[in-house]
């Protein structure tokens, strides 16, 4: 289904995750990790490459290192492309940055950018885009606005959904106009379930979708969004203990379109804007068509 | 690397859970088990156990844990080498040849063996001299070299750097070739079986690439089942034979039979102490039914309880208690499990480390299975039941219950175990204190022999290995001082946790002080006062520092000189100078060729009031005056002066100061009272304006303070303080009119944008 989706709807446009950049305590050095292995043909696709960087790795590289860095990033991206024979004109760099690790950031892209020669993209959290003069706007040519994870993953079984919900979006909105950035924005297409245990929050698993969490031989359903365990017991490779809470939080094609409105107001007019729907893999259970995705990117 | 890959799926998720309620347990190394358990598994569970014994923090327990897959076997290894080639070669040799030759080396040293080569780099071993038979050697080196060869698939550098090729290595073809051969060819048991695990990794190895794509397709050509099968029986049940059946496991697991996966590891699991970490790591049993296939698998209730076992350590306690009692009371299996069960319910919530009072929630369904075993008392160890159903009965609130549990227990105990017998003195205390009501002189004395033994496993003067002493400690700490609070006994509260607000009365200070002069202490006071943190000196030192801020110099003279080594210090900077930006660092640093110390510094002043109340030098005394009580705050150069333990001694911001001393400590009201009074003595204009900017200083600190205390901003930090518009207006509007054609009024311009600003402005 994601493969149609990408050809249909997405005009095969796809953002694909290359390798994460993450500190390695006994290197004592920054590291590629989770390299990206590609078992299905890309031919045709337009791929923007991702890295996501950890703030972590940011925070034990210090500033004589960030060049190096940077061009280790560019060899090791330029390498794994072109063994795919993937062509590309922009790069996006995921990273959530914070104030302490601002100036190596900045620095890093700059100097990826020049190793590079690609346009550069970078992500931008809703906290950094109500505070930029706290945390600071990236040198890129682009921002990736990521209009989702607004509320607090709470244990709270009336909480809203953390993944949007419009009230808590509205904390953002205002700031959006004022970005100094030309934005393109993600929104969710992903889901999960919240395992909540004697009031505390477990673990979040992507992988359980309404469909396991309905099944009455298992669970008991406490609302519409929020179920019982009924016993001890594996499923899909989870533990699940008797008494479990599990709450779900979704997106569907009605929110989906909700949180396409209400970010849109905010927008200023641009060109060829992507909306990018995080995201579209295995994983993510959402019936999600072609349809919806047409008609909520009409908005923006 | 793939349980991380698909944790960055969800990156996001995952920073806003760590933010949301566990960070304060995950602060790094210094966060040890023993600080908040009462109960040490090592004086119940057998040591083969203690990577799973309970852990917070980290995946496994302990220091001696070797976590890494490709070294783990390694001294196993050479052990059983030495043993079949008689010791006839060194340890270190054979060492040399496994593991950190290679393949080029080991080939060298077989030439040489057997005369080919005549010469021998140093760091190989030369085996010719071994007395190794000529077919030994050869056997040994064959195996060497072709082992060596499949490192190339089975060694995994987890450790992706940033230039290599992506690793993943298919063993080549011809290695299978010779290995076939090889184990064919080889009469010696040893080798020979040596041969077949190689053969067995080789096959697992071999069918990885092309199950990775999707794991549950194909049928199995490996041949590694039929490999497996066929020779299983003619080989020793030895570390060999499940390293092996590791790897029938594996190709089970990849091929997605969880059922036999999960439970060949849980064969190996229960083979040693080597192989738990790794088959603990394997098992993922993924529905129930596959974990219904498991149990169905084993062949007797031993291998049931393993099974429960490593589904209690990884999952679920309780569960695997209630099932593996059903199948045998008695197995050794249970220990672990309780142990983890009760040190679980230990760890502190994170509502109990706000409020430490915060009793920790006890579920009923464990309270009840502990009590149930505890009472049918057939267990292989009933005092370690009653031990436990006692302590969760105690955590519980249930101290009569608790207190009939731990009896059993003593009369249980089985003799000359000095953990077990501290573990249960533990426990012991700790319902004691937990059940505290009045504390009268009979209570007091009750406790004597107790509260000294803590203080001597605090003090290390009595050691008690793997007791975890540290939450009775603390908590004997805050339960008695708490207690005696409430009982109206100050003194003793104080004794037992230590709070600034007691000193900043001075009659508290008096009471203290007599307490420790008293020379004819009770056992009990004796006891009382080794868990009290100051000395005579401290409160000396105490007192005579508030008596500075009174001015009551002759006073606080003498206080000082009973102060011992605190008032004897050398302070930093020079407290009788001033400057126009305060630069602390820069004070320190400067040539001092007088040095004071707290003592001096009184003396000093007491030098100077008399000479002002002589009339001499009334601008220059007055300056002095001015800076010294300038500098013993907050702002000035001499901070070490207050800065003690009592009064808080790591206070770097204003509001890190106790807010009981916090108006004392910050206040600069003494040092503008002698600025202006050397502003009146003052001859020059130039001096005059040095005055008045020198009060400016204090009315500006005076801003800063009230800012600092207001209500509102208590919770801020102090970096979220604007202070940059709130000028010393007074002052500087007289500097401004009066003095503004003095050289010293154009050296603040210059040196004060502060000051400029406001020139600038106003």
């Amino acid at each position: 289904m994601e493969t149609e989706l990408l050809h249909t709807a997405a005009d095969k446009q796809l953002y694909l995750r290359f390798f994460d950049v993450v500190w390695n305590e006994q290197a004592r050095q920054s590291l590629p990790d989770g390299l990206l292995a590609v078992k299905q043909s890309l031919r045709g696709i337009h791929i923007t490459p991702v890295i996501y960087i950890t703030n972590q790795a940011l925070t034990y590289t210090r500033p004589a290192e960030t060049d190096s860095l940077a061009a280790k990033v560019n060899r090791l991206l330029s390498r794994l492309t072109s063994e795919q024979g993937i062509q590309y004109q922009n790069v996006q760099i995921d990273c959530d940055w914070s104030v302490s690790t601002k100036t190596t950031y900045f620095a890093f892209l700059r100097a990826f950018k020049r190793y590079s020669g690609k346009k550069l993209e970078a992500t931008i959290r809703l906290h950094q885009i109500k505070y930029p003069e706290r945390t600071g706007v990236p040198p890129v040519d682009k921002g990736l606005l990521m209009f989702y994870n607004m509320g607090k993953i709470s244990a709270d079984l009336n909480a809203p959904n953390s993944i949007y919900n419009e009230k808590d979006a509205t904390a953002y909105t205002a700031a959006i106009p004022y970005y100094q950035l030309p934005l393109d924005v993600a929104l969710p297409v992903f889901s999960w379930a919240i395992q909540i245990r004697e009031g505390k929050i477990q673990q979040l698993y992507a992988k359980l979708g309404m469909a396991d969490l309905s099944n009455p031989a298992n669970f008991r359903p406490v609302s519409a969004h929020v179920f019982k365990a009924l016993k001890s017991f594996y499923l899909k490779g989870l533990y699940i203990k008797n008494g479990d809470l599990f709450k779900f939080e979704g997106m569907d094609a009605e929110s989906l379109e909700q949180a396409a409105r209400q970010v849109s107001k905010y927008l200023a007019p641009m060109e060829n804007r992507h909306i990018i729907y995080y995201e579209i893999s295995s994983t993510s259970l959402l019936p999600l068509y072609a349809k919806d995705i047409k008609e909520i990117s009409a908005h923006f | 690397m793939q349980k991380i890959l698909k944790k960055f799926l969800l990156i996001f998720s995952f920073s806003l859970i760590s933010a949301a309620g566990i960070v304060w347990a995950c602060g790094g190394g210094d966060w040890d088990e023993a600080d908040y358990s009462n109960f040490a598994p090592e004086a119940f569970v057998d040591r083969q156990y203690s990577p799973f014994f309970y852990n917070s923090w980290q995946s496994y327990y302990g220091t001696d844990v070797n976590d890494n897959s490709n070294t783990r076997y390694n001294r196993q290894v050479v052990e059983e080498w030495d043993g079949h080639l008689k010791n006839k070669v060194a340890v270190k040799d054979v060492n040399t040849l496994l593991f950190t030759a290679s393949y080029g080396g080991i080939d060298s040293a077989y030439q040489y063996f057997k005369g080919k080569l005549s010469a021998l780099p140093a760091t190989l071993p030369d085996l010719k001299t071994s007395g190794l038979s000529k077919k030994q050697g050869e056997t040994f080196f064959s195996y060497l070299l072709l082992a060596k060869q499949c490192e190339q698939f089975a060694v995994s550098n987890t450790t992706y750097y940033w230039d290599e090729k992506v690793p993943l290595v298919t063993p080549a073809p011809e290695i299978k070739g010779s290995l076939e051969k090889a184990f064919k060819k080889s009469r010696d048991p040893f080798v020979k079986q040596r041969y077949w695990f190689q053969l067995l990794r080789y096959a697992y190895f071999e069918e990885l690439p092309a199950l990775k794509a999707d794991s549950s397709a194909g049928p199995d050509n490996s041949g590694l089942v039929t490999l497996f099968r066929q020779h299983e029986n003619s080989f020793p049940k030895n570390s060999m034979y499940y390293r092996s059946l590791g790897y029938l496991a594996g190709h089970y697991y990849k091929r997605q039979d969880y059922a036999q996966a999960n439970y060949l590891y849980s064969l190996c699991y229960n083979f040693s102490s080597e192989m738990k970490i790794p088959s603990k790591w394997s098992f993922h049993p993924q529905n129930e039914k596959d974990w219904a296939g498991s149990l169905a698998l084993a062949k007797n209730n031993e291998e049931k309880i393993t099974l429960w076992q490593m589904l209690g350590t990884v999952h679920d306690e309780n569960r695997a208690i209630e099932n593996i009692y059903l199948l045998n009371p008695k197995s050794e299996k249970l220990d672990l499990l309780l142990s983890r069960l009760i040190n679980r319910i230990e760890v502190p919530s994170f509502d109990s480390v706000m409020d430490t009072g915060a009793r920790p929630k006890i579920k009923a369904e464990d309270l009840a299975l502990t009590g149930r075993i505890a009472a049918k008392g057939d267990t292989r160890k009933p005092w370690y039941w009653n031990m436990a159903a006692g302590y969760l009965h105690a955590l519980n609130g249930d101290y009569v219950p608790a207190a009939k549990y731990y009896a059993q227990a003593k009369s249980q105990l089985p003799a000359n175990d000095r953990l077990l017998e501290a573990q249960y003195r533990l426990l012991h205390w700790n319902l004691t204190l937990s059940s505290l009501k009045n504390i009268d002189g009979k209570a007091e004395s009750s406790m004597i022999a107790d509260l000294n033994w803590l203080a001597d496993l605090r003090d290390q003067k009595d050691t008690v290995a793997n007791l975890r002493y540290q939450r009775a400690l603390s908590e004997s700490i805050r339960i008695l001082s708490a207690r005696y609070k409430k009982q109206g006994a100050l003194i003793k509260a104080e004794c037992f946790q230590s709070g600034t607000a007691f000193y900043a009365n001075d009659k508290n200070i008096e009471a203290m002080k007599a307490l420790l002069n008293k020379s004819s202490k009770t056992e009990f006071e004796k006891t009382m006062l080794r868990y009290y943190p100051y000395d005579l000196a401290d409160l000396h030192y105490q007192q005579g520092l508030m008596l500075t801020y009174q001015e009551k110099t002759d006073a606080a003279i003498s206080s000082f000189e009973k102060a011992g080594k605190s008032a004897a210090q050398d302070m930093m900077a020079n407290p009788f100078n001033s400057r126009i930006n305060d630069c602390h660092d820069c004070d320190f640093q400067a040539v001092q060729t007088k040095k004071y110390t707290p003592l001096t510094l009184l003396r000093t002043i007491k030098t100077i009031q008399s000479e002002i109340a002589a009339g001499k030098n009334l601008y220059t005394n007055n300056l002095l005056l001015g800076n010294v009580y300038y500098n013993i705050t907050h702002y000035g150069n001499a901070r070490d002066f207050y800065q003690r333990e009592i009064t808080v001694f790591s206070s770097t911001s204003p509001m890190d100061i106790p807010k009981e001393f916090r108006p004392v400590f910050t206040s600069s009201a003494l040092a503008e009272k002698y600025y202006l009074r050397a502003g009146l003595a003052a001859k020059t204009n130039a001096q005059k304006a040095k005055c008045t900017f020198l009060a400016a200083k204090c009315e500006r600190n005076a801003i800063y303070n009230d800012l600092y205390n207001e209500p509102a901003n208590q919770k801020k930090y102090y970096w979220e303080f604007d202070f940059s518009t709130a000028y010393a207006a007074k002052y500087f509007a007289e500097l401004k009119s009066k003095y503004r054609n003095t050289a010293f009024y154009n050296e603040i311009i210059q040196e004060c944008g502060y000051f400029r600003s406001y020139v600038n402005k106003f």
